[in-house]
């Protein structure tokens, strides 16, 4: 009698455990589709994109044949530690340029969205630009975009912290 | 006599006590049902609950979803605004570009803008210089380029502001000669909210 009442618990033991593990499972699915959906926002983000292509189309105060270079040409030229007209250095007119307008369109500061940035510009053999501002923070919108001339090849990172 | 009269004693004794076990048993059995019905009563009530805050969970995310899908649009619109015929750039500004906007074409766009104002599905669309510094000026076909906003189509209505970065380029005389000229600009759109 004694051993049929043990065995009985022992099965109910047993079935209580199993539903217990069941609603675990349960739980972890569902914990870890959220948790995946959180990192999502860590990703290219299409605003982060179009400021990339934007500002590489931007027109510098750098001259060359009375002809105003693009950040995109004015990349290639302080690579190669060209001089602009009337002997403007052009890797400083990019740094600059490229400061104000972020300033201006990000908006970077402590009790801002956005807590701070890195722009980092480099070709396959060195670094030619890098730009890093504010706090650096685990939740960000990036983008990398490569354009290339000749042999050349240029990369662009752009990444907002907020 | 006095054998068989015990004997009977007996016999009645084991039947009461067989009728006692019998309905032990019967009321354990009873019992057990009764355990049963209300543990199935009790499954059955919790999945009803938890059925029912769900669903309204579901049907009180109704009117945000709905909203959610409008911000949706207006983010694929934008993306989409600055490449389309009637805003970009396309070959006159040297290669095919992305994100650039022909500023000129927009301001004769503007003063047209009353064919195209259902055609986006959108009550608010502007453009806004943001570098080199913005002074708030909006643009007219007098003070055209010395200004700094493009308002194309103005509805007054409530909503959300969706936006994307773009190149906005322009010819301009330099030098006795035309040259090409982009800045940055902001390209906002706005979608009504769902009441």
């Amino acid at each position: 009698m004694i051993n049929k009442k043990n065995t009985k618990a022992q099965e109910e033991m047993v079935g209580f455990a199993l539903i217990l593990i069941l609603v675990a499972i349960i739980f972890i699915v569902l914990l870890s589709s959220y948790i995946k959906k959180s990192n999502s926002d860590n990703v290219v983000s299409p605003e982060v994109n179009s400021f990339v292509q934007a500002f590489l189309q931007y027109t510098t105060k750098c001259e060359q044949d009375s002809e105003n270079l693009t950040i995109q040409r004015l990349i290639f030229k302080c690579q190669e530690k060209e001089i602009c007209s009337y002997n403007m250095n052009s890797c400083k007119v990019l740094n600059d340029t490229l400061k104000s307008i972020i300033k201006e369109s990000w908006n970077v500061g402590e009790e801002n969205p956005v807590k701070g940035y890195s722009l980092i510009i480099f070709s396959e053999n060195a670094q030619i630009l890098n730009l890093t501002e504010g706090v650096v923070t685990n939740n960000y919108k990036g983008s990398e975009q490569d354009f290339g001339k000749g042999d050349e090849f240029i990369s662009i990172l752009f990444n907002a912290y907020s | 006599m006095v054998i068989k009269k015990g004997f009977l004693k007996r016999k009645k004794a084991q039947m009461k006590n067989k009728e006692i076990f019998q309905l032990l048993h019967k009321k354990n059995g009873q019992m057990k049902i009764q355990q049963m019905s209300f543990m199935l009563l009790g499954v059955f009530l919790f999945f009803a609950l938890v059925g029912m805050i769900i669903l309204t969970i579901k049907f009180s995310d109704l009117k945000q979803s709905a909203t959610d899908l409008e911000e949706q649009n207006a983010m694929l619109l934008v993306t989409k605004l600055a490449n389309s015929p009637e805003f970009s750039c396309g070959e006159a500004y040297g290669n095919q570009k992305t994100d650039c906007i022909d500023e000129d074409k927009v301001m004769m766009l503007k003063e047209n803008i009353n064919k195209y104002v259902n055609f986006w599905g959108v009550s608010n669309i502007e453009i806004k210089r943001i570098y080199p510094e913005n002074k708030n000026i909006e643009c007219t076909l007098s003070n055209y380029p010395n200004c700094d906003t493009i308002k194309l189509i103005n509805k007054s209505s409530s909503g959300y502001d969706k936006f994307n970065f773009v190149a906005l380029c322009r010819k301009e005389n330099y030098k006795d000669s035309v040259v090409n000229k982009c800045e940055i600009a902001k390209l906002i759109i706005r979608y009504e909210e769902i009441k």
